[in-house]
């Protein structure tokens, strides 16, 4: 059967442009005050609603029959280019966790809160000693009857000061490495539960530290088996896989912006920067460099639609992407240096660059830092020896 | 191969039958350059490597650069003597012209029996500078930029060697020549003969680079200091993975700027230039890394990774190197 793709990126953008909240900032998705926080809200589930997000999942939850994953980029895509405040990945993470590994009574009880845009999920994943090297976390989970008693302390919590519910990884077997981590669902309310948001370079606080002193947990809240929560981390539950195809808009959005800081920065001899020669070679190889990972993204996003993917094509897809990210921010950072004005224009364009500059750095260190990215294109791409 | 609908796996196909050939399908084989190539290229005009971008009147297979381009890579690969991006480019000039004697040319050129070597004139000075496949070609395409026309000099008595072949590649010959231009014959346009050769000259770097990447991981999961293999130091293995991710960036590009040729897009001029920075930027800088970290065998003739740096470098020179696609691409995108 023949889908008419176009047909339905038009549905999608029309569906952005009437009821999408914009987004401030890349990164940015604390709500500064509760008029916001409903707004977002209401995006989410709305979005949730129309399917546009979701789409994949079981249809007795909410998916829909149809659905192709074509779709989730189409969404990503539009939200991108639309500048609309996006899904939020420790959500659908969440809710694919609970898809693939919850109860019943934990289907029932939390899918339906994240599709209406009610339940906001954290994770509860980092630690200050355990980051990159996720299974050295140490936060532990004793059993006291059929509960729970959670103590220690978590890190680098996106949404925490926010999200109704957390997903925790605790260690309930000290013996144990791998084999010692489980998995909870956990009511952000609890009493024991503190949360504190830090402060960025960014100047905002989108992470936060999380506090957890005899939090009580009850069988209810395991989420899979104990002891068997390092499923969830290996298990490769990144969900809309195909939203990686939409780093493609962002680095042709970014480039086109460093073009046009270009064309307005002025250098003290009055000339424009864009006129100069090295600034121009700077622009010729970064555009070639653009093409590079644009066209790696849709290779990736080829062999995710055919369903032959290689373990390494995330892990090459995001390093690739986050690195570019990183590059352009440094030149736009540069031109910036190098002019004496910028024009009223420009000056808009110049703070978005600040802060784009500063926030690339979330993206290399996120999500596994681009050394484990290189570390797993070695092993599973080069068949090189674990270092 | 059919003519018309060539698809990733025909080329993959074509990939591997030359690499049997060429004597590539063993990844640990080492090639060395074969001075007496000629001897071999009937068998590969047979495989159809004179012909990818001849249309199917004239005995070809129509326009298949994005097989060129693989092919190009193979013969990178194998540091084949052939002047491959020029033959092909040239022959996709005459093949444009409707004179008897650039088809007598051609079709020499296309049964592997005649080399038509390929440059870029410079009228003022009565030369070309730097021409791929002279001295050893029998016959000569050359492209004036000033008018976008190309001239066919069939007889090898009205041009010469002017300046001795620059032997840092010591895989292909190259030369500047000394021309008697009223002595060519005029093909017309050939605007894509040039985008064609600049192309595949790309294509023959990228295949430098794949096969001594794979090489140096080879090396590295075998090569044994302090107890373990070198490939599993981060310090080596980081690099290689981010070299692994380049290359790929590289080989995608130049698939692209084949397809859109192949398709005759507009946007085919720029994805070439594209391509060209982004190879040409980088395929030496990246196997002088490899050769820093395959230490002091790397540092061998015998070893040859040279070899590859050499091609690599002189497959940049005969495209202008990456400035004069930086140059081609500023004006496209009207960046002034």
């Amino acid at each position: 059967m023949a889908v008419d793709i176009d047909a339905y990126r038009a549905e999608v953008r029309a569906f952005i442009a009437e009821r999408g909240v914009p987004m401030s900032r890349e990164g940015v998705r604390v709500p500064v005050d509760t008029d916001e926080e409903r707004r977002f809200r209401d995006w989410l589930g709305a979005l949730y609603e129309s399917r546009y997000l979701g789409g994949g999942w079981p249809v007795e939850w909410g998916g829909r029959p149809d659905h192709l994953p074509m779709y989730d980029l189409i969404l990503m895509q539009e939200l991108i280019l639309g500048g609309a405040y996006r899904p939020l990945d420790q959500v659908m993470l969440a809710a694919h966790a609970i898809v693939e590994f919850g109860t019943q009574a934990q289907k029932q009880e939390y899918l339906p809160k994240i599709r209406s845009g009610e339940h906001v999920w954290c994770q509860l994943f980092s630690e200050p000693d355990a980051g990159s090297d996720l299974v050295a976390l140490r936060t532990k989970a004793v059993a006291d009857g059929d509960d729970f008693l959670v103590t220690g302390q978590k890190i680098w919590s996106t949404d925490a000061q926010w999200a109704d519910m957390g997903v925790l990884l605790a260690r309930t077997n000290p013996e144990e490495r791998h084999a010692g981590v489980t998995a909870f669902v956990v009511p952000m309310d609890l009493p024991g539960i503190e949360v504190r948001p830090i402060r960025e370079m960014t100047g905002l606080a989108e992470f936060c530290e999380v506090f957890l002193d005899e939090v009580r947990l009850g069988p209810e809240h395991v989420l899979g088996e104990v002891n068997g929560g390092w499923k969830l981390v290996t298990s490769g539950l990144a969900s809309e896989r195909a939203f990686v195809g939409a780093n493609s808009v962002q680095l042709e959005r970014l480039f086109d912006d460093l073009v046009a800081l270009a064309s307005t920065a002025r250098l003290p001899d009055g000339s424009l920067a864009v006129g100069h020669e090295d600034v121009q070679q700077q622009l010729a190889q970064a555009l070639a460099k653009v093409e590079e990972v644009k066209l790696i993204t849709r290779d990736t996003v080829d062999r995710i639609f055919r369903d032959e993917e290689h373990p390494s094509d995330g892990p090459v897809a995001k390093l690739a992407y986050t690195e570019m990210n990183v590059e352009l921010c440094e030149m736009a950072l540069e031109l910036i240096t190098s002019s004496v004005s910028i024009d009223e224009a420009g000056r808009e364009v110049a703070e978005r660059w600040h802060h784009n500059f500063l926030w690339s750095r979330a993206l290399t260190i996120s999500g596994g830092a681009s050394e484990i990215m290189r570390g797993l294109i070695g092993r599973q791409l080069l068949g090189l020896p674990r270092a | 191969m059919t003519a018309t609908e060539t698809t990733d796996d025909d080329i993959r196909q074509l990939r591997s039958a030359l690499r049997g050939v060429l004597g590539t399908a063993d990844p640990d084989a080492v090639p060395v350059p074969d001075p007496d190539w000629r001897a071999g290229w009937p068998t590969l005009a047979e495989l159809g490597l004179t012909a990818f971008c001849v249309p199917e009147e004239k005995d070809g297979y129509g326009m298949q650069s994005a097989v060129a381009a693989g092919a190009a890579q193979e013969l990178g690969a194998a540091l084949h003597g052939s002047p491959f991006a020029g033959l092909t480019a040239a022959a996709h000039a005459l093949a444009g012209s409707d004179r008897p004697e650039a088809g007598e040319v051609l079709a020499r050129v296309v049964a592997g029996e005649t080399v038509c070597a390929f440059g870029v004139f410079d009228a003022a000075a009565g030369r070309a500078w730097i021409v791929d496949g002279v001295p050893g070609a029998e016959a000569l395409v050359l492209l004036d930029p000033a008018t976008g026309g190309a001239t066919l000099l069939a007889d090898s008595t009205t041009w010469s060697v002017d300046v001795p072949a620059d032997r840092f590649d010591v895989s292909r010959a190259s030369a500047a020549v000394v021309v008697d231009a009223s002595q060519g014959l005029a093909l017309g346009a050939a605007s894509v003969a040039l985008d064609l050769h600049r192309l595949l000259l790309a294509a023959d770097a990228v295949g430098c680079v794949q096969r001594m990447i794979d090489r140096t991981v080879t090396y590295a999961g075998q090569r044994i200091a302090f107890g373990k293999p070198i490939g599993g130091f981060q310090a080596v293995q980081h690099r290689l993975a981010d070299h692994a991710v380049r290359a790929r960036g590289m080989a995608l590009v130049v698939a692209e700027a084949a397809t859109l040729l192949d398709a005759g897009s507009d946007d085919a001029t720029r994805q070439v230039a594209i391509a060209a920075v982004s190879v040409h930027g980088n395929s030496v800088r990246i196997l002088h890394d490899l050769l820093q970290l395959t230490g002091g065998i790397g540092f061998t003739w015998e070893y040859g990774l040279h070899f590859y740096e050499r091609r690599a470098h002189h497959d940049a020179r005969l495209a202008g190197g990456s400035r004069a696609a930086v140059r081609s691409l500023v004006g496209i995108e009207g960046w002034s």
